[in-house]
């Protein structure tokens, strides 16, 4: 500018308009340097923005084709690093559980990150509540945040590590899932930096994009842990146990040394709950059962046990135990969780018992695949139930040849009635006073193939699982009804001849069951007086109130009612006297110990007793000798059946006895009995 | 400080004094002179300037801003008219500064610090406006005032009650429009 000055001095009209030239020059020059300075600046403003827009794109793309929310979340990491420049960058997680607080993750990148290891280990060992700390505070605000520099800021908690390491500048940002924080990345300079607010947006969108990422792959898992685990108690459904279970027979199978069970759990009376207290207490029950399971389960965790508890479905639970090196664990365990339910559980302000019925099959029955496996426990589990309940049993072989046999029975069964293979036999009633035969009981044999006799102890409870026995009891019926009515026929008889059928509990259960016996004595032309309907009390006792009123429109019909196996059972009295039953049958049992103690006969004179106290007739079943006969007819009992009279016989053979004097025993005149 | 207020400065400068009177400014503030609206510049060399111009147009530095801001005020309007169009009164205008106009700024040069300004309405009609900067150049803001009352056709008398130039932690403005 000397020369400027010079010339202004100067009054000459050369060097005035020289100096017009030199400002004029002057001018262009700053213009000059005005626009290639705007230019620069507008061209590091278009390169920075698409270089963060490279960025955005870059992690965008990235997080969306990430397995992994983690790689997604290392990616950015880097990313960020190389693009700020950054020393190093971290990530927090929110705490699921506890206080609302971000926990320290793996998740970090750096350079040079050995000088930088008190500030990388402070870091990985603090939490940061919401509201503390630059982390904390993101957490809070749910906005992206700047410290120029970190050693200078009160609020700042790791301000000494940083220092220590040279760190200074630093932003974090929020990983979002709508507006809410999941996630808080942070990231440190070596320099002071001012605010940077363009960059802080870009990394704002950069927390929205990996929130997108999370959030989706939350609800990917969501969708696969609701697939794979039961909504109500939170246990691992079939499909995921027997996904874990088909792992564990493969991996048996390269270490055979290490074995796993499997425990099938059923709970025994449960269906009573549900049906007495509702679905809701049934719910709760299984919930605070899966509960007191898993408890008992965790702790055998800590012993090396690795067990996964699964609810089937219903009141079904599975438990897989594997990394078993002993045999004995399984039963031990399961022995443990009965324990874990006998004390009473809390359903409302209703105690509850429960118990439970446990199948245990073991990896030492060599099996290849779950289905073999889940099925032999099945099998334990259903003898433990029909063993008495609350029992722990481990399969074996014999178990399956009876469930193979069963298999085999179920099948044969099933073709039986279209092949006409049933045949009933008749077993006479005497009265004792007369020696007279009244009447017969019908039972049932199946002709399996030639020569084959199955007695009914073989079939008949196959039969009742299966439901089977609801079509053949309606063959029995039929066929006893029109056996007497046509014995009725051909022997005519002042007092009518009478027909027992025993009714088993699920024909009983049968919404139209009185129509199916009121059809079936039509079809048969019997007469309604002369029919027996034999039940067992506990078939009576299950649904009183429909029991009675069964029963009464029985008899208005005329159908006659026994109790079958009267004293088995656990007889309620007071039922007993509601029931309009007409005839007590004592059971082969209490006749079978008159020959032995005193007590025997004590017994059955107790039983008589109330049998004559409700006006009820009285069948005695299994009279063998002579001997009983004799008491029976001395303590004044009416009736009896057995071999001593005669075995079952088949039709034919039955009608002979019907043929004079149609007695088999010397009348007694003194002792009276009504019938 | 942003680089239009330095093209406003020239601006101004120029068109009441003439090219030559901001050659002279220049060159006596020892500046640069090379400014465009997307830099920034440090505020030590617009105090150069305006001290340089307080010299050369016999004024004093507070009154070279006053004059400054109030007649920057109609180069604004012609550049952003935008911002003023919602407005009918300079009260309105003012009052708008941080909740619109600043924030506009912000827009347009990203990085720039933009002072806030504390207001308080009485009820006798007048203004108070805190200001707090460390650029002390409360004196521009007052010119801004003005320009702005100009602009919508009023008058306003600004009182400066406390100012940071005279030792106060803040200035202190009271705005009382003539009516």
């Amino acid at each position: 500018m000397g020369q400027l000055k010079q010339a202004l001095q100067a009054a000459d009209p050369i060097l005035d308009l020289n100096l017009r030239i030199l400002k004029l020059e002057n001018r262009l020059q700053r213009e000059r340097l005005a626009r290639l300075e705007a230019e620069a600046i507008a061209e590091r403003g278009l390169s920075e923005q698409y270089r963060q827009l490279m960025l955005l794109e870059t992690i965008a793309t990235k997080a969306n084709q990430s397995a992994a929310v983690d790689d997604a979340l290392r990616f950015a990491l880097k990313a960020i690093c190389d693009h700020t420049r950054c020393r190093f960058g971290n990530v927090y997680m929110l705490a699921d559980q506890g206080p609302r607080r971000l926990l320290p993750t793996a998740l970090m990148h750096g350079k040079a990150a050995d000088q930088l290891m008190p500030f990388i280990n402070l870091t990985r060992r603090t939490e940061f509540p919401a509201g503390h700390g630059l982390p904390g505070r993101v957490l809070e605000s749910g906005e992206a945040a700047w410290i120029s520099d970190v050693a200078a800021d009160p609020d700042f908690l790791r301000a000494k590590a940083a220092a220590e390491c040279g760190l200074h500048a630093a932003f974090a940002f929020p990983v979002l899932v709508g507006k809410d924080v999941v996630a808080v990345m942070e990231f440190f300079f070596k320099e002071n930096l001012e605010l940077n607010a363009p960059m802080l947006a870009v990394m704002s969108q950069i927390g929205t994009q990996l929130g997108r990422v999370m959030e989706r792959r939350a609800a990917e898992n969501r969708l696969i842990h609701d697939a794979s685990h039961d909504p109500l108690t939170g246990l691992p459904n079939r499909l995921l146990f027997v996904d874990r279970l088909e792992r564990a027979v493969a991996a048996h199978r390269r270490r055979p040394e290490i074995g796993f069970a499997v425990l099938f759990i059923d709970l025994d009376g449960f269906k009573l709950v549900n049906d007495s207290l509702g679905h809701a207490a049934g719910d709760a029950l299984l919930i605070e059962i899966a509960a007191r399971l898993l408890k008992v389960l965790s702790s055998d965790e800590e012993k090396g046990v690795l067990p996964t508890l699964a609810r089937l479905g219903g009141d079904e639970f599975t438990v897989l135990l594997e990394e078993l090196h002993e045999n004995n664990i399984a039963p031990a365990v399961a022995e443990r969780l009965q324990q874990a339910l006998r004390r009473p559980l809390m359903i409302g302000s209703q105690q509850v018992y429960t118990t439970a019925s446990i199948g245990i099959a073991a990896s030492t029955g060599d099996y290849a695949s779950a289905a073999d496996i889940m099925r032999d426990a099945d099998l334990a589990m259903y003898r433990a139930k029909s063993e008495g309940r609350a029992r722990v049993e481990v399969f074996d072989q014999s178990l399956h040849d009876t469930a193979m046999r069963r298999l085999s029975v179920e099948n044969d069964l099933r073709g039986a009635l279209q092949k006409n293979e049933f045949v009933l036999h008749y077993q006479p009633v005497v009265a004792l006073n007369s020696g007279i035969v009244v009447g017969f009981e019908a039972l049932l044999r199946w002709q399996r193939g030639p020569g084959q006799l199955v007695p009914p102890a073989d079939f008949i409870s196959v039969a009742e699982e299966t439901g089977l026995i609801v079509p053949i009891g309606n063959w029995v019926m039929r066929e006893a009804f029109a056996t007497i009515a046509a014995w009725h026929r051909a022997y005519p008889w002042p007092a009518p001849l009478t027909m027992s059928v025993n009714v088993s509990p699920r024909q009983f259960d049968q919404a139209d069951f009185v129509e199916q016996v009121l059809e079936a004595v039509k079809v048969s032309s019997a007469r309604p007086e002369t029919i027996r309907l034999e039940i067992t009390e506990s078939v009576a006792l299950k649904d009183p109130g429909r029991a009675i009123e069964i029963l009464r429109r029985l008899h208005e019909a005329g159908v006659r009612v026994s109790v079958d196996d009267f004293g088995t059972g656990y007889s309620s009295l007071s039922y007993l006297q509601q029931l309009p039953f007409d005839t007590l049958k004592i059971d082969r049992s209490f006749i079978n110990a008159l020959q032995k103690k005193a007590e025997g006969g004590d017994f059955v004179r107790t039983i008589l007793d109330l049998a004559r106290n409700l006006n009820m007739d009285v069948v005695a079943e299994g009279a063998e000798t002579q001997s009983h006969v004799e008491q029976l007819r001395d303590m004044g009992c009416g009736f009896a059946q057995g071999y001593y009279f005669s075995r079952p016989l088949e039709r034919d053979a039955a009608a002979a006895l019907l043929a004079q004097p149609r007695r088999l025993l010397p009348p007694k005149h003194d002792v009276q009995v009504k019938r | 400080m942003k680089g239009i207020v330095f093209n406003l400065l020239e601006d101004v400068v120029s068109r009441d004094f003439g090219a030559d009177a901001w050659d002279g400014i220049l060159e006596n503030s020892l500046a640069s002179g090379t400014y465009t609206s997307l830099g920034n510049y440090s505020d030590a060399e617009m105090l150069a300037l305006v001290s340089a111009a307080a010299a050369r147009l016999q004024m004093t530095g507070p009154e070279v801003l006053r004059w400054f801001g109030e007649n920057a005020m109609p180069l604004l309007k012609e550049r952003y008219a935008a911002l003023f169009e919602n407005h009918t009164s300079a009260r309105s205008f003012v009052l708008s500064v941080n909740s619109i106009i600043h924030p506009e700024v912000r827009k347009l040069y990203s990085g720039a610090s933009c002072p806030f300004f504390h207001f308080r309405e009485r009820e006798d009609g007048a203004v108070l406006m805190e200001y707090g900067s460390s650029r002390k150049m409360c004196d521009l803001a007052h010119g801004f005032v003005k320009g702005a009352a100009n602009m919508f056709g009023e008058e306003v008398e600004i009182t400066h009650h406390t100012c940071m130039n005279h030792g106060a932690e803040k200035c202190l403005m009271e705005m009382r429009w003539v009516s």
